[in-house]
């Protein structure tokens, strides 16, 4: 019965909550009874709430008064340690002394509170979001393996079932990569449609907040009590918030997908080629016409990423910088920190520059297309302390095949979502990458529904 | 080095430098693609908003 409640997709709990057949205090009691007995092994919780048990408390008796506040009352969520609680300590993921962050809620945590929701804990995230490998947290398929990062922790607890769903920041691939390395969705929203007002920066172009979920119907869900204008974020849009939910339900007949064949595909694991190639034949034979396009630029793009975000991160830590407090921080991580002074102003600007061309560029691609399919990461989790990964035609340094497929779509701000697609010969997940226009999330949820409901993959859980 | 410690302002030493420098070079290559560009024309995806402070703190 616990295992099917952890698993249990956010709208089914929701419904049986709010008809009073299951109580917010019972499910955060099978979430917190799991944590103890499958966190140890995982270490995707940094810290647990103190409050969540008042807060469920409160929802049971709300929901029992006619009170119900919608689909996320009740429901535990985790969120990323970059997000600001008022009743919980942020740290970044960050050990470093002399380092702290105000007890105040984000924007984020506070839509969430404001929904009902249980804010079960904070998850662990490599070091102030500059990384794909978030340890010491492991993947619940194989412990052996990485989650990715840097919402590894988030990825990890919801694949595990140790939350109904959770919150993470994506500013090259921090959201979708540890979705596809644990197999569950992961949505990067638009630039602009969740506030990061509260969020711990990284790099202010590149940010984006957005859900870890087991279900793309779930991601919906979180979607909509997260969107929103907030002029409290400057990166913030105002634009409408459609009903995401009420979107899933079209079918995908009629969507015209594009299948970026340069920078996207022919470097990837055979096993990730295969099965995102088999759900492109998929979407095909459900009547949405496929064709292949290129964007050439995209040969431009490493530099671009790197230039903006090494030069933002660097700004971000200056005075942490200048009063050696980064010495303290995690090798990898205040390497790179320190590497951002090398980047010159023009170098920044010029990548700046070139975002509006990629953008163009794709502005062109969705002239003729509704979404952008391909694979989310060219290869499943690497192997704990693994430096190298296998793709085709050889080896190539695993950070820079983690985010080669990711950091397109925060250059260009585009909404991209990862689903689960197949599984590959050693029983880890393979995620697809579905992009789509700005602010038209409708749309690439309603893609990514269809092919979830057609497919078992969300149904597998890892073993823990 | 010296120089270069003040164009960038670093206090690193030296040798933290120069190994920073080392690591550098592959991330180099790639902005050196990205400079081969003619954006000339081109604006930057930033754009400066006046109004900002107004938004964020309305009266």
């Amino acid at each position: 019965m616990s295992v099917d409640l952890a698993f249990r997709p956010i709208s089914v709990l929701s419904a049986d909550i709010c008809a009073g057949r299951l109580s917010a205090v019972a499910l955060l009691d099978v979430m917190l009874d799991r944590i103890a007995r499958l966190d140890p092994p995982l270490q995707s919780y940094l810290h647990l709430s103190a409050g969540a048990r008042g807060t469920a408390d409160a929802a049971d008796r709300d929901i029992r008064d006619g009170r119900w506040r919608g689909p996320l009352h009740g429901i535990p969520i985790a969120l990323k340690d970059n997000y600001l609680t008022e009743d919980m300590p942020t740290a970044a993921g960050t050990t470093a002394p002399g380092i702290s962050f105000p007890l105040r809620d984000s924007a984020a945590a506070r839509r969430l509170r404001d929904a009902g929701a249980v804010l079960l804990g904070k998850t662990r995230m490599h070091e102030f979001a500059w990384g794909t490998i978030t340890p010491p947290t492991r993947n619940p398929w194989d412990v052996d393996y990485i989650p990715g990062g840097s919402s590894g922790g988030s990825g990890a607890a919801v694949a595990a079932g140790l939350c109904a769903g959770a919150l993470g920041s994506d500013t090259g691939g921090s959201i979708r990569i540890p979705a596809s390395f644990c197999g569950t969705v992961g949505l990067k929203p638009t630039f602009g449609r969740i506030s990061r007002a509260g969020i711990v920066p990284h790099s202010w172009s590149l940010d984006h907040a957005g859900p870890l979920t087991r279900t793309v119907s779930d991601a919906a869900i979180m979607l909509e009590v997260l969107a929103g204008y907030d002029p409290a974020d400057p990166g913030s849009l105002d634009h409408p918030v459609p009903d995401y939910a009420a979107s899933l339900t079209a079918p995908v007949r009629g969507l015209r997908i594009a299948v970026c064949r340069n920078h996207f595909f022919g470097r990837n694991h055979p096993a990730v080629e295969q099965a995102v190639e088999e759900a492109i034949r998929w979407f095909s034979a459900q009547g949405a016409p496929v064709h292949d396009v290129t964007v050439p630029n995209l040969d431009y793009g490493l530099g671009a990423i790197f230039a903006i975000e090494l030069a933002s991160s660097t700004a971000y830590h200056d005075i942490s910088l200048r009063h050696g407090r980064t010495e303290d921080y995690t090798a990898d991580v205040r390497l790179l920190v320190e590497l951002g002074r090398f980047v010159t102003g023009p170098d920044y600007l010029k990548a700046e520059q070139f975002r509006h061309v990629l953008m163009r560029d794709f502005r062109s691609v969705f002239s003729e297309a509704d979404l952008v399919i391909g694979p989310t990461v060219p290869v499943t989790a690497p192997r704990v302390g693994e430096t190298t990964v296998e793709v085709a035609n050889g080896r190539e340094s695993a950070l820079a095949a983690t985010w080669r497929l990711t950091y397109p779509y925060n250059l260009t701000g585009l909404p991209a979502i990862s689903i689960p697609c197949g599984f590959d010969g050693t029983g880890l997940p393979i995620g697809l990458q579905i992009a789509a226009r700005p602010f038209d999330e409708a749309t690439l949820l309603r893609a990514a529904h269809a092919y979830e409901k057609a497919h078992d993959w969300k149904d597998r859980h890892p073993g823990v | 080095m010296e120089a270069l410690q003040d164009i960038i302002g670093t206090a690193l030493t030296e040798q933290r430098l120069r190994q920073n420098l080392a690591s550098y070079a592959t991330i180099l290559d790639a902005i050196r693609k990205l400079r081969s560009l003619d954006l000339t024309d081109t604006h930057p995806a930033i754009v400066y908003d006046p109004l900002l402070p107004y938004r964020e703190d309305p009266e």
